[in-house]
């Protein structure tokens, strides 16, 4: 019930043709007595006909009152909020201002517009200007003439690359991007084994270039990178080339702009490039991991920068890797893979399922070594020509898989240290079995790829898989 | 460690090329444990040639495990 010790916050903008609009009912309002303060976003003669009109292009004041439209009424007793109402809606205003009539010239119901403090990017801002940072990690001053960028680099935080300077408005404006907690520990990166924070994977996701929508995928890509199966901090420590692969599968790989297309494998997309990178930072800047410490690989591979892009599910035909995997195709997922790099397959012949199986898997044989088995596991992205191949003679994923895994099964005797003049190869109590190229589900299929071309691609992985070394994880986005 | 804190003594065999990955290892868990260095490579060595490089370590391996911290 308003009583008439009551008063009014009302918080317009000029720009707002509703707050034009109840400019009368407001004066009619202040003239029947009723004690208002009026705040103006963007001009402080605006509305130039009431008397008490505050400034508030700084935002301070629609932002302590959460302000989100304009007009926003508050009715306050004392300095407390009682009720308030949006937009302008005579029977809502009536209430609230507890008469009987008011600007009957005016039509019924108007919505009104987003607040100045709401606007993308300066909410964040006006929350670290007036609000409580609840940022946990250290701030650190740089001198005035110190250029962040290299305060970055001299600091031992970069892969090599620039890296944005991690400033505490941009890390609350990353964090706008996950309901989770700032301090929610997601667990112990490798090898320093130390705690990771929601927070801290957003400090390296600014750093990373990521977008604020990336960080719910920045954040699962970290979570399956700790899954024991995938076994980081091996995958970290191995003189071989591999570091993870995000594969991302879902409606997020579409909501965030993800590339699955043309060059899915290369430069050009922001998402693809930045979550990558991130999940590297990650167990460079938290985990400690780098090169010439923990990391030995003698060789590394380029994507050790990052390597991150999405399966084109395109084809109905065909389970995607996380549908594989046990995941609905209306879930968001990543899965991760220990991967080195890039290996292209051309095979512009082929055009029944046999002949194309025969040729993938002549090129398979090729992955760790030709003699070797049962060694490492190995992704083929399959580019849209030749995924047609298959689904046009009515060919599921699973029976590629099964095809290959035969046609890469070799009598040990031909694997065997010496043979072919190689000392390299398998120990001689195989020479009479039959070897599998691949243990079973080490073989993998995800689509990607322009349309235009006959030409996929293997992605071999670590020599370490399986028990004894690193497994494909995937986790679901959330 | 995990042996170690259950009693058993352990301890780890690595060639020269990885002094620099035990020491960084070492930091980043603030533990250093027993280990024993041997010449580096070992990878493409024949079985004659590692046995004469377990030989040659083998004395210094067991004294990494039975002597008392």
């Amino acid at each position: 019930m308003t009583e008439q010790h009551d008063s009014y916050l009302v918080f317009l903008k000029r720009d707002c043709p509703t707050c034009v609009l109840v400019e009368p009912a407001l004066r009619e309002l202040e003239s029947a007595g009723k004690i208002l303060q009026v705040w103006s976003q963007d001009d402080p003669e605006f509305p130039g006909s009431l008397t008490a009109v505050g400034d508030d292009r700084e935002l301070e004041q629609s932002y302590h009152w959460q302000v989100e439209t304009v007009p926003t009424v508050i009715r306050l007793r004392g300095d407390k909020e009682v009720e308030r109402t949006e937009g302008w809606d005579r029977a809502a205003w009536l209430n609230l201002f507890g008469t009987q009539q008011l600007a009957e010239d005016l039509p019924g119901f108007r919505p009104g517009c987003g607040s100045l403090s709401v606007q993308p990017g300066v909410a964040e801002e006006l929350a670290l200007r007036y609000g409580t940072s609840s940022l946990q990690a250290r701030r650190i001053e740089i001198a005035e003439l110190e250029d962040p960028l290299e305060a970055c680099y001299a600091r031992g935080w970069s892969d090599g690359l620039p890296v944005v300077p991690p400033t505490e408005l941009r890390v609350i404006r990353m964090l706008a991007g996950t309901h989770r907690e700032p301090a929610e520990i997601v667990g112990l990166i490798p090898p320093d084994l130390q705690p990771c924070s929601i927070e801290k994977i957003a400090i390296n996701a600014v750093m990373a270039g990521c977008k604020p929508e990336y960080l719910p995928v920045v954040i699962a890509a970290v979570e399956a990178a700790l899954i024991d199966e995938f076994c980081m901090h091996g995958l970290l420590a191995t003189t071989w080339f591999s570091s993870p692969m995000i594969i991302v599968n879902g409606p997020i790989t579409k909501a965030i702009g993800m590339n699955s297309g043309g060059n899915a494998l290369g430069q050009g997309n922001r998402a693809n490039a930045t979550i990558g990178r991130a999940l590297q930072l990650v167990i460079r800047n938290v985990g400690g991991g780098k090169p010439g410490g923990v990391d030995r690989a003698t060789l590394g591979n380029p994507g050790k920068y990052t390597f991150c892009f999405a399966e084109d599910e395109s084809e109905q035909r065909w389970q995607s890797v996380a549908q594989q995997r046990g995941f609905e195709s209306q879930q968001s997922t990543v899965t991760l893979f220990a991967a080195d790099g890039v290996q292209g397959i051309a095979d512009q012949k082929s055009r029944e399922p046999e002949s194309l199986c025969r040729s993938l898997a002549a090129s398979l044989l090729g992955v760790g070594h030709r003699k070797f088995a049962m060694l490492s596991d190995a992704f083929i992205v399959l580019c849209p020509e030749h995924l047609r191949v298959f689904t046009n003679a009515g060919w599921s994923k699973q029976q590629v898989l099964d095809r290959l895994f035969e046609l890469t099964t070799r009598s040990g005797a031909e694997l065997i240290n010496g043979v072919d003049g190689i000392a390299e190869g398998m120990p001689e109590f195989v020479k009479d079995m039959q070897l599998a190229k691949f243990k079973p589900n080490g073989l993998n299929i995800v689509c990607a790829g322009g349309t235009a071309g006959l030409f996929s691609a293997i992605v071999p992985g670590w020599l370490a898989s399986g028990d004894m070394g690193s497994s494909p994880v995937t986790k679901e986005i959330v | 460690m995990d042996l170690e804190s259950r009693g058993i003594p352990g301890g780890y065999i690595l060639t020269e090329e990885f002094r620099e990955a035990d020491l960084a290892q070492a930091r980043a868990l603030g533990f250093s444990a027993n280990k024993v260095f041997v010449e580096h490579p070992i990878q493409d060595r024949t079985d004659a040639e590692m046995a004469l490089i377990a030989e040659r370590a083998f004395a210094e391996v067991v004294a990494m495990i039975v002597t008392p911290e």
